[in-house]
């Protein structure tokens, strides 16, 4: 009797996980595939993913959604926010329940991946100025001549470095003209008393990819050919070994990189201007520049850095004009610049981001300057694969694992492997 | 059992066909679609397009194993690895935890519900709370270590390939510990008392006791927390994903995390597929073991 008891009482709480379960599904569903979905006032909803966290980036998607909303009579958007670490999954399973949402906003370089997954469905006939836009993000959002949404916003990394650190050692600040040469003598003259010339996020994920990618490109190779940057490795490695670039970068992460730079222990760090509000509310009296990254010698050209930034995407349906009218609302360049204002990142349209808010600004200006040469990863639609490959051979080169010209081969080979795979 | 005999083998199907319906629906047509994805070659670039979609036979398993260092043999190594630490040190402070709370002592009952609270926090939180506790800079088994002077400097546990072995590891024993103690306990309740008075008054003394009637008595509920154990342990994800995604370089990689990442990372649907059907495959054998053993005793008694 007491066994039936509690096989009956097992058999109810599985049927009662599982309609928990169907349950937070039916929560979660949105408009998705069905476009005949209408709010009380009788508008068509428009829904939006997301995966802001933080209140001004939330604040901000409200504002833009209000905005919209206001502007005029036929939808009626809403956001549904989606943590950053089930996004791409949620989107996996979406696409195989239909459970989906009209638009998407998701990072830059897993876009190709997902149009190539026809999650995504082709809006070039929507009224939009793409010629304004930034050529790099602008591809990651195209695939064969087709546009399937817009750049939502653009970022990269720039070189931030401590006065404080740099006057006690009477030295003078880095520049447009310093090269890796000058850079890695700062960098060796730095290091003492507990401070390291120079850090970055190395960690085994894409977040080490964005950071660490742009040495090889800045040394002549690219993300398919690491041999062409191999003198990106020899640097790598000298500086890690003698300490002017903390070997602890193999597992930090941005922010990780960001509390060791304000905290004093970093003379000079490799992050972004999403990092900006986080300093001037942490430490207000941090004394610091921004400059771009180091070039490879005096004769070339101002270092490539990586894009950074989300896209927002069309989910394919039959009806897409809600989502359309909302990318053509962002569209507007005032609509844009308020909104990335607030985010910390840079409106991805060329002129949109001359606004003096950016341009007057001694730090944001020199992110504005990095934008220009800065290139998106892939875009592949493979990229998930050669960001690993890619990012394994930097840590095999910062922890020494490998000598730069061993590790230079065998990451070519696997990224050889990624491309025989691409189809 | 003898009723079952007069009703007839019918009625004993018609009784079971409500189980059999759900196992299909379930169990048995998830299990099925994953057979066959796993011979396919779907991957990002056939996704959505049915027509590039082929049968590839052992194609993802082979490439799965190939190469001196792949990485699904390093995860079915560490998989290993960790479920054979886990249930050892589960099982014994489990037993002995068991053997202390069927005492009858003042607050025995409350500290035996107290303890399974492991069990009753959701994998997840545990594994934030051993995040926390296992960080290399503030952690507190870091501070408690280096206040003992145990340790000069605090350690990397989640970034040195061993130590975060071993932060898992102890995260995932902490969690299985009431669980074992539970089966045990339950087992200990069904030796009668007469058998230990017997017993006594034979003379045996505490080990005496305890190997030759305590665990003789309990095997099968020893085999069965073994067994479960293992299931269960061997097929760990969310305390692995939380505290270490299967880093520092595949140093804690799972075939389960590992299954996770190929699908949800790389897009790789079919090689995920592939690798979750390798996880059930060792599953299915401890599982056959299992179920051998249960009829065996029933057929005993």
């Amino acid at each position: 009797m007491r066994k039936k008891v509690v096989s009956a009482m097992l058999c109810m709480a599985m049927a009662a996980t599982m309609l928990a379960g169907c349950g937070g599904n039916a929560g979660t569903a949105s408009a998705g595939t069905d476009s005949s979905k209408k709010t009380a006032g009788g508008k068509e909803e428009v829904v939006i993913w997301d995966y802001f966290e933080t209140d001004a980036q939330k604040n901000m998607m409200q504002d833009i959604i209000d905005g919209f909303n206001e502007s005029q009579e036929e939808y009626e958007a809403s956001h549904v926010y989606v943590p950053f670490a089930d996004y791409e999954k949620q989107l996996t399973l979406g696409m195989a329940s239909g459970e989906l949402p009209d638009l998407v906003i998701l990072d830059g370089c897993s876009m190709a991946s997902f149009i190539q997954m026809d999650l995504f469905g082709d809006v070039s006939d929507a009224d939009i100025k793409w010629d304004e836009y930034l050529e790099g993000p602008m591809e990651s959002t195209m695939a064969d001549g087709k546009h399937y949404g817009i750049p939502f916003a653009t970022n990269c990394t720039a070189l931030f470095y401590n006065k404080d650190i740099f006057d006690a050692a009477g030295m003078e600040y880095p520049n447009e003209n310093t090269t890796w040469e000058d850079f890695h003598e700062m960098a060796k003259a730095l290091t003492k008393d507990g401070v390291v010339g120079f850090g970055n996020a190395a960690t085994g994920t894409d977040e080490g990819t964005f950071q660490c990618l742009q040495w090889l490109y800045t040394a002549g190779g690219d993300y398919q050919n690491v041999k062409g940057g191999t003198d990106a490795y020899n640097l790598m490695q000298e500086m890690v070994a003698d300490g002017s670039w903390s070997k602890d970068c193999v597992n930090w992460t941005q922010s990780d990189v960001n509390n060791n730079f304000v905290a004093g222990n970093l003379a000079m760090q490799q992050n972004g201007p999403w990092q900006i509000p986080g300093i001037e509310k942490d430490a207000p009296d941090l004394n610091y520049g921004v400059t771009v990254l180091p070039k490879k010698d005096a004769d070339s050209d101002q270092a490539t850095s990586i894009l950074g930034g989300e896209n927002m995407g069309a989910v394919k349906q039959d009806d897409m004009g809600g989502a359309t009218a909302f990318m053509e609302y962002y569209d507007k360049t005032e609509v844009m610049v308020d909104a990335m204002k607030q985010y910390g990142s840079f409106p991805p349209k060329t002129e949109a981001a001359q606004d003096s808010y950016w341009t007057d600004d001694p730090i944001q200006k020199e992110f504005i300057t990095q934008l220009q040469t800065s290139i998106p990863r892939g875009p592949s639609a493979s990229w998930p694969e050669y960001s690993d490959a890619l990012q394994t051979g930097f840590q095999e080169v910062m922890t020494s694992a490998k000598t730069p010209e061993k590790a230079a081969e065998d990451t070519q080979a696997a990224v050889d492997k990624v491309k025989a795979s691409e189809k | 059992m003898k009723k079952g005999k007069t009703l007839g083998p019918k009625v004993g199907f018609l009784f079971a066909l409500p189980a059999a319906i759900y196992m299909l629906i379930f169990v048995g047509y998830p299990m099925i679609q994953n057979f066959i994805l796993s011979f396919k070659n779907v991957d990002v670039y056939s996704f959505a397009d049915a027509s590039k979609q082929a049968f590839v036979g052992f194609e993802n398993y082979k490439e799965l194993f190939s190469g001196g260092e792949a990485i699904l043999t390093t995860a079915i190594k560490n998989t290993l690895i960790f479920t054979v630490a886990s249930i050892f040190f589960q099982f014994f402070i489990g037993f002995g935890l068991a053997l202390l709370f069927s005492k009858k002592f003042k607050g025995s009952s409350f500290f035996r519900g107290v303890t399974m609270i492991s069990w009753l926090l959701p994998v997840t939180v545990a594994g934030l709370l051993f995040k926390f506790m296992f960080a290399s800079k503030g952690g507190i088994i870091n501070q408690l270590f280096m206040s003992l002077h145990l340790i000069n400097a605090p350690l990397e546990w989640l970034l040195d390939p061993k130590l975060a072995m071993i932060a898992i590891v102890v995260a995932n024993i902490w969690i299985g510990i009431p669980f074992n103690m539970m089966l045990l306990i339950t087992g200990l309740t069904t030796i009668p008392e007469e058998i230990y008075e017997s017993s006594r008054l034979d003379g045996a003394n505490k080990f005496q006791t305890l190997f030759q009637i305590t665990i003789p008595m309990i095997k099968p509920a020893i085999m069965s927390v073994l067994t479960l154990g293992f299931v269960y342990t061997f097929k760990v994800f969310d305390l692995v994903w939380v505290m270490t995604k299967g880093g520092p370089v595949n140093a804690t990689e799972l075939v389960s995390t590992y299954a996770y990442k190929l699908s949800f990372d790389q897009f790789q649907f079919s090689k995920g597929a592939a690798a979750a059907n390798i996880l059930f495959l060792i599953l299915f054998v401890v599982g056959i073991f299992y179920i051998k053993l249960i009829n065996d005793e029933d057929e005993v008694m």
